[in-house]
């Protein structure tokens, strides 16, 4: 590791601590607080990657991820941002896109062939003819892309989510965005306060220039820091990337978690009433030959490196610059010991006067108008070439990193996503906003300030206004505000100067996707003239920096291509912003595991069962079997011939009540609800408009006016939903209880059951008293309460028990117990699938889909036409329906071979598809295959032969005919003994 | 969702709560000389307006009840304190 910088006062690294990390395959040391970058830097890492398309070397260029030049894999993540990632202990970082080592990739012969790859070479090569296009896509993919992920991969780590509320959310805690916080927090208003880089203080942080204040600009903001720190309406999230700007003011973010944090990403939206955007600005790359060539970096990169980090960047420096603050970072790093060999500005003039008379008492060449055209190293750089703007002088100068920046753009995206206007504007160079959203703020150098007082001013009049949206009374605060920031030095003016003479090949305005500027001229030329429209063709800004880097000098050089077209009065236009504005993991937006099933009352119960086996089953944990046959042999033959109970607590129950209750129920169900009569089960059905089956349950009448009903598991949430919709035009009086989870529900069935039943209550339970389709309220067990009705869902005498859901496993034990010497026992899914399967009964979302109608289904006999009066929810489309031609139908069919029923799921062919099978089984009960199937109306009819495909069946069939359902029991006599 | 919802019983809430129910069409045809297509064009046909429309929201992880307001669909937020048209 090389020697860091000592004693600096903007450091941030501690070099106390001592980082490992494994570098492929080398293990490195770094300190506490590197990024994955510095920590590389330190250790004389030059080449970071290799680039999309040409396998060129790429290096650290800026330091806040703006390219995909840093993207590496860590601990098994491709793609991680090396520049923005915290360095951990024994962090695995490997390179990408490497076919080797970044030093010597063996692909790197392609950089040669760049003239066979223009903008949009996929489609003028590899589409004609277009059946070798697979074929060429094919190697393209292999050969493009950057991190690799294993099938196999899982993510780690814990992702949280929040949704935090203030009055006010400020973006970016530089000093002008953390004097906008102080300001509206002063007021007595939340504030959340975001910062992407893992502390405060912007572009004051590593500056130790005095100039305008008494202090050096980092020791100000310290000063700031402090003060958001102790004041305690300020929220202050560092290491925290916004991503998105909604309406409402709505912002998200991700904050990634530091080791002391619980979670190692959070995913967060922020709900406020007025917002501050003061994001600062990033430094516009400049454009020459071979501008990406690793020891070529920004000029921030190069501050901070030494600055925070304590890295000199280099041996032998050159600047090539256009702003004051590259003159300012070429004085503080010759101070700190980097010798640099001259400074080129692209202004002619315009400079601070004490920056350009600090130059020449260091005695460093200071040469106005020049700027750098080539750099010369086949992998990191040896040389670079500087000429005059108008590319008539030249001079080499050897050395082993270029300082390099055309002038200052903003970070402006915040400002595009909340869809403010932004236009260029031609004194400061700068996209700015002509007109802000209501409620939304800029402040900062963003605005085109330079001078530290006037950012400052500028983000407390921001605060204040925010504070003013929020309702505070702050009209003689702004006032003074505004005079104080109208006396300060307003926006400066920015460098025009957008790419260096001459015309080379490999001149990149994009890193990420390879994208020169003669691919954008290529583009133009074919009529993509538009900014949009050159993006798009030519990818630039399409790669994972989110046009970090080609945003704004790409709008730059389409206007000048139309310039020397001939067309000067055209404006210079931005590209579009979208969210994300920074890369996010899926993981971080899929936040928490929301995997909490739902229990039913007797869950506890069921686990303790031996054998029993959990599905979820829609948001339900329910039991699939009790045993490890998975045909359930032994769980169906006890329910036919003893007695066998299940757990059907998942049904959704519903209490609907009031001199208006019959309309509702007359309104949601097909049949006639004026015929449930008291002491009576009504078993009924609900369609949608389009007269499909969405539900089906049974009614009871529990008194004047009042119902109880029951729906299928999967409606349970969704029911009071349905009829207060179908209802809502309405002034019925009535209500709606959704008793779902009140009650536990049994379903005793067997030919015992009744004998069973009766043990536990006095009641007379005999089939005069209490009849099949009878519903009854007693009391079992001593005194609880129940709900009995006597339904056929599997065929036999059975019982289902409504029980207030504290007392269900109370029950079930009793009849567990009591049960024994009728050889009682709990059964599953699994097996009621092929019991109800035997009496040909359907259940919702297994032998019916949403294109099925009631009559498809043979559940026409359900409705009852003469109600039109109460509009029945579907009965307009089932006076259609029932005679249209061509329908699927539900059939039951008996397989050929009575061993081998189909895979549900399988298709029913002849020539062509015919239908499909619903549910098939082997009934141990019947010693038959069989199965519900939907079939073409004309392979409806009893007796017709259908053929059956399965999955890699190849010509194989399997046969079966289609018969009359039930399979068992067609009489249902067992139902009613 | 940065969409907010006035629930007329429980105010102002997070978008996210809620369910849309379609625009506000007027309560159904009488079934009484109904012709399939004047169905069809009831039940499937949408005005599918770009601007300010009533239509219906459920308040499903509240308070259960339906209701309209009027949003404007080029802006996705809520229109507020507009008379019932
Ligand atoms: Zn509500």
């Amino acid at each position: 590791m090389t020697d860091r910088l000592r004693n600096l006062p903007t450091m941030k690294v501690h070099p106390q601590t001592e980082l490992t990390l494994i570098y492929a395959g080398k293990r490195l040391k770094g300190l506490a607080s590197d990024t994955i970058a510095t920590a590389l830097y330190a250790n004389g890492v030059r080449i970071f990657s290799r680039s999309l398309k040409y396998h060129r070397p790429r290096g650290l260029y800026s330091l806040d991820g703006e390219c995909s030049n840093c993207l590496m894999d860590v601990d098994g993540i491709p793609n991680v941002r090396a520049e923005t990632s915290l360095l951990q202990d024994n962090m695995k970082v490997e390179p990408q896109n490497v076919v080797g080592t970044p030093e010597r990739d063996f692909m790197s012969f392609i950089d040669k062939l760049d003239r066979f790859l223009p903008a949009g070479f996929y489609y003028h090569y590899f589409h004609r003819p277009y059946r070798l296009w697979p074929f060429f896509q094919n190697r393209l993919r292999k050969a493009a892309g950057l991190g690799r992920l294993k099938p196999s991969f899982r993510m780690k780590g814990i992702f949280d989510e929040i949704y935090p509320r203030a009055e006010v959310c400020v973006i970016g805690a530089g000093p002008a965005g953390m004097q906008a916080a102080l300001a509206a927090a002063t007021q007595g208003l939340r504030v959340i306060l975001l910062e992407a880089r893992p502390w405060p203080g912007g572009f004051f942080d590593y500056r130790s220039t005095n100039d305008v204040s008494d202090i050096p600009l980092h020791q100000r903001a310290r000063q700031l820091a402090d003060k958001i720190e102790e004041n305690r309406n300020i929220r202050f999230f560092p290491g925290t990337f916004m991503t998105g700007f909604y309406s409402n003011n709505l912002i998200t973010a991700f904050q990634v978690g530091k080791e002391t944090d619980y979670f190692d990403e959070r995913y967060m939206e922020i709900r406020v009433e007025s917002v501050i955007v003061a994001t600062g600005c990033m430094e516009r790359p400049a454009i020459f030959d071979h501008n990406d060539r690793p020891g070529i970096m920004q000029v921030a990169c190069a501050h901070r490196l030494a600055r925070t980090y304590g890295l000199l960047p280099g041996k032998r420096a050159i600047f090539s610059i256009g702003d004051d603050l590259g003159l300012e970072a070429a004085m503080d790093l010759f101070d700190l010991g980097l010798p640099i060999l001259c400074v080129a500005d692209t202004r002619s003039d315009g400079q601070a006067p004490g920056l350009v008379e600090g130059l020449e008492e260091r005695g460093i060449p200071f040469m106005r108008g020049w700027t750098v055209s080539t750099a010369h190293g086949s992998r990191t750089l040896k040389k670079v070439t500087l000429c005059t703007l108008d590319g008539l002088e030249n001079r080499d100068f050897k050395c082993d990193l270029l300082v390099a920046s055309a002038g200052l753009t903003p970070s402006a995206g915040p400002l595009f996503l909340a869809q403010a206007r932004m236009s260029y504007d031609r004194f400061t160079g700068f996209f700015l906003p002509d007109e802000m959203p209501q409620k939304v703020h800029a402040a900062g150098r963003l605005l085109g300030l330079q001078d530290p007082l006037s950012i400052e001013a500028s983000g407390r009049l921001a605060g204040l206004s925010a504070a003013a949206d929020c309702g505070a009374l702050v009209k003689v605060l702004i006032k003074e505000a505004r005079e104080l920031l109208e006396q300060l030095p307003g926006p400066v003016r920015g460098s025009k100067f957008i790419q260096a003479p001459g015309s080379g090949r490999k001149r990149f305005v994009c890193f990420d996707e390879d994208v020169t500027v003669k691919n954008i001229y290529q583009a133009c030329d074919l009529g993509f003239d538009h900014v949009e429209l050159v993006k798009r063709f030519s990818t630039a800004g399409l790669g994972p920096g989110q046009g970090g880097i080609p945003g704004h000098n790409l709008p730059l050089i389409v206007a000048q291509y139309r310039r020397y077209d001939g067309d000067s009065s055209d404006p210079i236009l931005p590209t579009t912003i979208r969210p994300p504005l920074v890369p996010a993991y899926l993981a971080t937006y899929a936040g928490k595991s929301r995997n909490h099933p739902k229990r039913t009352p007797l869950h506890e119960t069921m686990k303790k069962t031996p054998g029993a086996v959990f599905r979820r089953t829609g948001s339900w944990q329910r039991v699939r079997y009790f045993t490890h046959d998975f045909q359930c042999r032994e769980e169906i033959e006890t329910v036919r011939n003893h007695v066998g109970m299940i757990d059907v607590s998942t049904l959704g129950k519903f209490r609907v009540f009031g001199p208006d209750a019959l309309h509702a129920l007359q309104r949601v169900y097909v049949g006639d609800m004026s015929k449930v009569k008291e002491g009576k089960v009504k078993y009924s059905a609900m369609c949608n408009e389009d007269g499909c089956l969405m539900d089906d349950g049974v009614v009871v009448k529990t008194g004047e006016n009042d119902y109880y009903l029951t729906s299928s598991t999967n409606r349970a949430d969704s029911t009071a939903e349905w009829i207060r919709y179908h209802t809502r035009y309405e002034v019925w009086n009535f209500s709606l209880v959704n008793l779902t989870d009140a009650f536990g529900a049994i379903n005793l069935a067997g030919s015992r059951s009744r004998e069973l039943l009766q043990t536990l209550t006095d009641e007379d339970l005999s089939n005069n008293t209490f009849p099949y389709a009878g519903y009854k309220e007693f009391r079992i067990g001593g005194d609880i309460p129940v709900r009995a009705m006597r339904l056929g869902f599997l065929g036999e005498l059975s019982y289902e028990l409504h029980i207030p859901a504290s007392y269900t496993r109370t029950i079930w034990d009793m009849l567990l117990e009591e049960g024994r010497p009728f050889h009682i026992q709990p059964f599953g899914l699994e097996a009621q699938n092929v019991l109800r399967l035997e009496k040909g009964h359907v259940i919702i979302g297994q032998e019916s889909e949403i294109r099925n109608t009631l009559h498809d289904l043979g559940l026409g006999f359900l409705w009852n036409r003469e109600k039109s009066l109460y509009k029945t929810v579907g009965a307009p489309a089932l006076h259609f329906t029932e005679r249209q031609n061509g329908r699927m139908k539900l059939v039951g069919f008996r397989m050929e071979d009575p061993r081998r029923p189909p895979k549900d799921g399988s298709i029913i062919v002849d020539t062509r598809i015919r239908g499909h099978v619903c549910t098939a089984r082997y009934s141990f009960t019947l010693g038959q295959s069989i199965g519900l199937a939907h079939v073409h109306s004309d392979l409806a009819d009893i007796g017709t032969r259908l053929e059956i495909l399965e999955d890699d069946m190849g010509s194989k069939r399997l046969y079966a005919e289609v018969v009359p359902t039930p399979f068992y029991d067609p009489d249902g006599k067992r139902l009613k003994i | 969702m940065s969409l907010t919802i006035s629930c007329p019983i429980c105010g102002k809430r997070d978008g996210y709560e809620f369910r849309f129910g379609g625009e506000e069409r007027g309560p159904r045809p009488d079934e009484e000389g109904l012709t399939h297509e004047q169905w069809c064009s009831y039940v499937h046909m949408r005005i599918n307006k770009a601007g300010i429309q009533r239509e219906w929201w459920y308040h499903q992880e509240g308070c259960g009840s339906w209701f309209t307001i009027e949003r404007d669909t080029l802006t996705n937020l809520e229109v507020e304190g507009r008379e019932e048209t």
